[in-house]
């Protein structure tokens, strides 16, 4: 039973009442001018709210579980960490709203407008997003397993690091999205526009983008591996360390690809070549400079050399020995790769899946980018070079780090 | 900084404030401003314009700001900068990479990071 009637509901708002923590549990407010209320911790399951003013209402932290909240009007509304699982949000205004860890898992967002909205780690697992407007929304870190996003326009939107595996996407509008690291395993594409998205390092591995529009998009470091791109168009896709192992390109569209390490276009490969390229799983195998030391091989004692720009891959076994990198190298321990007692030198980019274990200080010097994955392991020392290292450190990653500041003496 | 007006009970130590000594909250606490000493809190956030400078016993940590000295948490989100002689223990650390081309994320002086199981050689 809730705690006010509606009559006194609408009471205490023209007196200006919070109605912080109320019991507004099955109250019909539909229609209800509430715009700014505090409803802060407020128990509004199953309350009817369609077509309800909230705009700049305050509703972190609110339950509003199976609630009713079609047309609803909540423009820069705060919802943060509000529970909305099972709402009915369909064409709400969301413009500008803060979600932030808000839980919407199986909440209707159809038609809803998202843009401008935070929805940074939000849980929106099987929610209904189609045809929703998510333009400049902020959806990083969102989990969104098995949301459908049919028809959703989220041009220039944040996705980077979100969890959209066994998504449907069909026909969204994903131009110019930031999808880097993001999990797209099985997800449903089809006839999808990615045009210019980034999808650096993205799992992409089984998902159907059969007709998918991914001209110009950054797919550099992305897993396809086993993806269904038939008919895709991929002109101008930046695809260096890229994996295409098993995927299907039948009659995928494809003038030219960028194969350059910094995705900017100095290594343009054309035609069939670019075609052949893909085709062999991994595009970067072919370009010159490339380095792959494969499972089950031991090296030991060895000093390697790679010149500028190169991409190393490591799954092998290295020990006690010196690797230096040229500037732009990329260098890459695979998640069978271990680096035991050896040294990396040189403004090189290293990314660690697998294991670097360091017995003489300092194990690397002077890298222009160190990322740990969130299966890695280092146990090194790190001179930083001048203007610094940039760090990148997934969680789950083990870390042993004693970082030295590229000015220290007393650490070199 | 949108949690800051989440109706949440919380420690604020707002910008332009600087608070030495010891802190013990069973509240998140959020430090604007600039603390010099020892905190333990279920929960410390530090936005860009905070600083924390000391030893700090925390559940969670989400650091956008100036850290130096000893932390000890369950989960580190770190942006900002880290300074000399700072000390990071966590289960979790995430640093991300900036989305700017070229621009740090965080800054690191000498420090020593031991997170999460030691990396062993299976």
């Amino acid at each position: 039973m809730a705690d006010y009637s509606r009559d006194e509901v609408l009471a205490k708002v023209r007196g200006g009442e919070k109605l912080a923590r109320a019991d507004l549990r099955g109250l019909d407010l539909s229609k209800a001018v509430l715009d700014k209320v505090d409803f802060r911790r407020a128990d509004l399951e199953g309350a009817n709210l369609e077509g309800a003013k909230l705009k700049g209402a305050n509703l972190a932290n609110a339950n509003l579980v199976e609630a009713y909240l079609k047309d609803a009007d909540l423009r820069d509304a705060k919802l943060d960490k509000a529970d909305l699982e099972g709402a009915n949000l369909e064409r709400a205004n969301l413009e500008g709203a803060d979600l932030k860890r808000a839980s919407l898992e199986g909440a209707t967002l159809t038609e809803a407008n998202l843009s401008r909205a935070l929805v940074v780690n939000a849980s929106l697992e099987m929610a209904d997003m189609g045809g929703a407007k998510l333009e400049g929304a902020t959806l990083s870190h969102a989990e969104m397993s098995e949301a459908y996003l049919g028809a959703a326009k989220a041009k220039g939107a944040d996705l980077s690091n979100a969890d959209l595996s066994r998504a449907n996407l069909e026909e969204a509008d994903l131009t110019e999205a930031n999808l880097t690291e993001a999990d797209l395993s099985e997800a449903k594409g089809p006839g999808a526009n990615f045009t210019k998205a980034c999808l650096q390092r993205a799992n992409v591995s089984q998902a159907v983008l059969a007709g998918a529009n991914l001209t110009g998009a950054d797919l550099r470091g992305a897993d396809f591996t086993r993806a269904d791109l038939h008919g895709a168009k991929l002109t101008g896709a930046k695809v260096f360390g890229a994996t295409f192992s098993e995927a299907n390109l039948d009659e995928i569209e494809l003038e030219f690809i960028d194969a350059s390490t910094d995705g900017d276009g100095t290594r343009r490969i054309t035609g069939d070549a670019a075609l052949e390229m893909l085709r062999s799983g991994r595009p970067s195998a072919e370009v010159p400079g490339r380095r792959y030391f494969g499972k089950g091989d031991v090296m030991r004692n060895a000093a390697l050399e790679f010149g500028d720009n190169s991409f190393v891959e490591i799954e092998s076994r290295f020990e006690k020995c010196s690797i230096a990198l040229g500037a732009g190298t990329e260098l890459v321990v695979g998640d069978a790769g271990v680096l035991q007692s050896c040294t990396i030198e040189g403004a090189g980019n290293i990314i660690i899946h697998g294991r670097f274990l360091e017995e003489k200080s300092p194990g690397i010097v002077g890298p222009k980018r160190l990322i740990v994955s969130s299966r890695g392991a280092i146990q090194a020392t790190v001179h930083q070079p001048e203007g610094h290292t940039q760090f990148a450190f997934e969680p789950g990653s083990r870390l042993r780090l004693n970082i030295v500041r590229p000015d220290d003496e007393k650490g070199r | 900084m949108a949690d800051l007006k989440s109706g949440e009970k919380q420690t604020l130590v707002e910008e332009g404030t600087q608070f030495k000594g010891s802190l013990t909250s069973t509240c998140p606490v959020v430090v604007r401003g600039k603390v010099e000493g020892e905190i333990a809190t279920p929960s410390l956030t530090i936005s860009e314009t905070g600083a924390v400078h000391g030893k700090a016993k925390i559940g969670t940590v989400v650091s956008m700001g100036d850290i130096a000295g000893e932390f000890d948490a369950d989960t580190v989100q770190l942006s900002g900068s880290v300074r000399d002689n700072t000390v990071i223990r966590a289960k979790t650390l995430e640093v991300k990479l900036s989305t700017e081309e070229g621009k740090m994320e965080v800054v690191f002086g000498n420090a020593k990071l031991s997170v999460g199981d030691e990396p062993e050689d299976a």
